[in-house]
């Protein structure tokens, strides 16, 4: 049976009060801070109540007496002049109340937040113990949720920014970056997409990005058991998934593994083949949560942070330019500035039809535009055995659904595997308004000219 | 060089009175001259610098974006040293930086009240914790946006062998955060105008400089003394116009999920992190929520937000609207930008003019002994002894990329 983790929160809290104030009546100190804890927490709990009891009058209003300008009559307009010289005292005395009492200025320390926010293990475990995360906690209705079902033990500290290595992007094409590959074996291959799959890091990546992700995982064998793989308090670059063996995981309260018997701390799990770990590794560099030690000889997949977010980052951004490139392209669109088209490039989502579909249907009302991104396709029109045009890589079809209602004038079947980039007309409008209004900025004949029937589905190019 | 001196420092004094030295024949050695002169440079520029609050006034974001060499603050001084000012109390300490409270040393009469927040970067940390890029930065952007009346002003930028300075106004109301953790929560009212003053500064950022800021939180939100919002700490603000960006930051509980997801962000980050940050006001905590980060980031890339019921209708519209993974859907992003922000029914009694101007009284005004009281801030430990030197490899190696700051 384990510690509840409320009681561990407030243990490791009075540790580094301990350490830092250095008491000489250790035990006067352990007792004050308790005392201190219960008060800030009933005020709290005080406080929340008293939110929910009584809608829209907040703690804050009844802090600062009448300093507030919507204060007295909330559905009026603001008052602009300034407010009396009584109300200003009475809220200045509010202010210049002591604290202590419902928040302990200890518990503020900066240097502590980090610790406190990362050291906890809790959720450590997560991939490999997939199915007793707390997700359950969740109600699956969005809204009317009470604010005492929210989780009481939110760390109040101030929060650490984080930061992951300044990247940039693959610009030019002389310096061509290639990710590192390690062949696998297809059952290996199955092996590490079946471990990574319930990963959100890894479950929004595209087929090539995963394909990339998995080629870079390279092998690390493990020759005995009792090797640190990771220390618990050490900087953080690598994630690991487990192919075959066993690990233990520890962690030490005191934040980082320590020396002697006892410094490995409690064990806390143990995580075998199919299971991985330290993936926050993947996001930034943050101190290891937990000591993970082999228990016998075993076998490791290692992904570092720079490959991954660089894989990550360099198909994003030659899909980026790719589409930019495309839309520069589009007659219709040919009036809009860089920094709109970007907007544009970003809104594009990635479509894959098998060869054989029909993309877009002569006579149904237009909702959508497309870009060929691979592959081929052939346009039919009714009456014509034959395709009266073929597209291929890089051009575009439909974009008259985002100027108007009208039937699609043409079909679109694929001949092959296609890879589409599409935008809705509701989706340009949001991020633009409407197309009319983009086109006259250059030339108001434009539209004009359009209405009049010129079919792009039609033309040759 | 003096010449140049004093075009720095009376850029609103162009027919001034030059230093007398400048105009004399030179009647000692050339060496002595120059020292003399780079003396009445750094007093006259430490006089200027104790006044240059009483030229403050909020400009148009116009003004602000304008000739930046026309403006009286926000210039790098090739005068100023640490030693030109008296470090009072630590004000705040990150990763890499720390931040005083300063008075000017040997003040002229009635100059001795007058203090600055003085944030000191050692080279050597900065390099170290692979920040040179956001560091420069920060500069550039400070320097560009100073006199925007709701961030926080660089009077002057300077350095020594080993450090980097930023000399900024203090404000002495302390952060948002601290008054926000002690009420447990604002009422809608006060989260209002709290609000509305951000989206200003991000309409602004935004939308005149191109710049996302990119770690919107209540910690690095002070209030001055007449209890106006500043946002202080431009430590990952970037240039980013029509480019996305790839690098992570942020603070756990605020990154977007494109930053998590990186496939590229920009502006519109701010507009997801201010979401949260409203929520944050009116409940007391962020929406995402664990003691795993990793926890954290799955909840947002899931972007499924739980309201308290007690939450009105209006401000959970708007924070879902920010807070909409799609950023071809995000408000703030969408067409119109911060003007649909503005526009949404949450703040439909801010009188945004009159609020840019700084007319409207904030609902918390700090109660200050005196320009430098520092009630309002916490206790922070002094500052470790025994730091790693800025060897000359590392001089000669990165000092290049200090030069202009």
């Amino acid at each position: 049976m384990s510690l509840p983790p409320d009681y561990s929160n407030e243990i490791s809290a009075l540790n580094r009060e301990i350490l830092k104030a250095q008491p000489s009546d250790v035990l006067q100190f352990c007792a004050n801070f308790f005392l201190r804890r219960l008060e800030s927490q009933r005020a709290e709990f005080l406080l929340s109540q008293q939110h929910s009891s009584q809608r829209g009058g907040g703690m804050a209003e009844s802090t600062f007496p009448g300093s507030n300008p919507f204060g007295t009559s909330p559905s009026g307009g603001l008052s602009t002049s300034g407010m009396h010289r009584l109300e200003e005292e009475e809220e200045n005395d509010a202010i210049a109340s002591p604290t202590a009492a419902s928040f302990p200025r200890s518990d503020m320390d900066n240097t502590q937040a980090h610790s406190d926010t990362f050291g906890n293990f809790a959720g450590f475990q997560a991939s490999a113990n997939r199915s007793q995360a707390p997700k359950a906690q969740l109600p699956s209705a969005v809204g009317g949720v009470d604010p005492q079902s929210f989780p009481s033990n939110y760390n109040l500290n101030r929060r650490t920014s984080v930061s992951a290595e300044s990247l940039n992007p693959t610009s030019s094409l002389h310096d061509n970056w290639v990710p590192p590959f390690h062949q696998k074996t297809s059952e290996q291959q199955s092996r590490l997409k079946a471990a990574v799959a319930g990963n959100f890091l890894f479950s929004h990546l595209d087929d090539e990005q995963s394909a990339l992700v998995l080629g870079a995982l390279q092998e690390k064998p493990i020759p005995t058991k009792g090797i640190k793989v990771i220390q618990q308090g050490d900087v953080g670059d690598y994630f690991y998934v487990v192919e075959n063996g066993n690990f233990d995981i520890y962690v030490n309260k005191s934040g980082k593994l320590e020396a002697g018997p006892e410094g490995l701390g409690r064990k806390v799990g143990s995580v075998g083949p199919g299971g991985s770990f330290g993936e926050l590794a993947l996001m930034y560099n943050a101190p290891r949560a937990a000591t993970v030690v082999s228990t016998e000889q075993s076998t490791l997949w290692a992904l570092d942070r720079v490959t991954f977010r660089r894989i990550l980052m360099d198909s994003a951004f030659q899909r980026r330019r790719m589409y930019e490139g495309f839309l520069e392209e589009v007659q219709l669109l040919s009036s809009l500035t860089p920094y709109e088209r970007s907007k544009i490039a970003d809104a594009l989502e990635t479509r894959k039809y098998p060869a054989g579909t029909t993309i877009i249907k002569e006579g149904d009302v237009g909702e959508s535009f497309f870009i060929l991104e691979t592959g081929e396709a052939e346009v039919y029109k009714r009456g014509n055995d034959k395709p009266v045009n073929r597209y291929k890589k890089g051009d575009y079809f439909g974009e008259l659904a985002l100027l108007n209602d009208a039937p699609r004038a043409a079909s679109v079947i694929s001949t092959t595997e296609v890879k589409v980039a599409t935008l809705g007309k509701d989706g340009f409008q949001r991020l633009l308004g409407p197309v009319e209004g983009i086109m006259r900025r250059n030339d108001p004949s434009k539209v004009a000219a359009l209405d009049d029937g010129v079919d792009p589905l039609a033309k040759a190019r | 060089m003096a010449a140049a001196v004093h075009k720095l420092l009376h850029p609103h004094h162009p027919n001034g009175e030059p230093p007398p030295q400048s105009n004399e024949p030179p009647t000692s050695p050339q060496n002595r001259q120059d020292l003399a002169s780079m003396e009445y440079a750094r007093e006259e520029e430490k006089r200027i610098l104790a006044h240059w609050e009483e030229h403050k006034r909020p400009l148009s974001p116009g003004q602000i974006t304008e000739d930046a060499s026309r403006k009286i603050v926000g210039h790098s001084s090739t005068v100023l040293r640490q030693e030109d000012f008296e470090l009072i109390k630590t004000l705040g300490t990150g990763t890499f930086a720390r931040v005083w409270l300063v008075r000017l040393t040997n003040p002229q009469d009635g100059d001795r009240n007058k203090v600055f927040a003085l944030k000191i970067l050692r080279k050597v940390d900065v390099i170290r914790l692979k920040q040179v890029e956001h560091v420069r930065n920060e500069r550039n952007v400070l320097a560009a946006v100073a006199g925007h009346p709701f961030i926080t002003t660089m009077v002057a930028s300077f350095q020594d062998p080993d450090s980097l300075y930023m000399l900024l106004d203090y404000c002495p109301g302390g952060e948002v955060f601290s008054y926000l953790r002690r009420a447990r929560r604002f009422n809608e009212p006060t989260s209002q105008f709290y609000a509305a003053e951000i989206v200003l500064i991000l309409e602004f950022l935004h939308e005149k400089e191109g710049v996302a800021y990119r770690d919107l939180k209540p910690e690095n939100i002070l209030i001055d003394a007449e209890g106006h919002l500043k946002l202080v700490d431009f430590g990952f603000a970037k240039k980013v116009e029509n480019r996305e960006t790839y690098t992570l930051c942020g603070t756990p509980e605020y990154l977007a999920p494109e930053v998590i997801r990186n496939t590229g962000h920009g502006t519109a980050v701010d507009w997801w992190a201010f979401g949260i940050l409203v929520y944050e006001f009116l409940v007391g905590q962020p929406p995402f929520w664990d003691q795993n980060p990793m926890k954290i980031y799955e909840q947002i890339v899931e972007g499924r937000v739980r309201f308290p019921s007690a939450m009105s209708p209006e401000a959970r519209d708007l924070i879902s609207g920010l807070c909409t993974v799609d950023t071809s859907k995000r408000l703030g992003n969408i067409k119109g930008g911060a003007g649909a922000v503005k526009a949404h029914p949450w703040f439909r009694h801010i009188d945004w003019e009159a609020l840019y101007n700084r007319k409207i009284q904030g609902p918390i005004v700090p109660h200050l002994r005196g320009p430098a009281d520092t009630r309002n801030f916490d206790e922070y430990e002094p500052e470790p002894e025994g730091r790693e030197p800025y060897s000359q490899d590392m001089r000669e190696k990165w000092e290049d990329c200090f030069k202009d700051f």
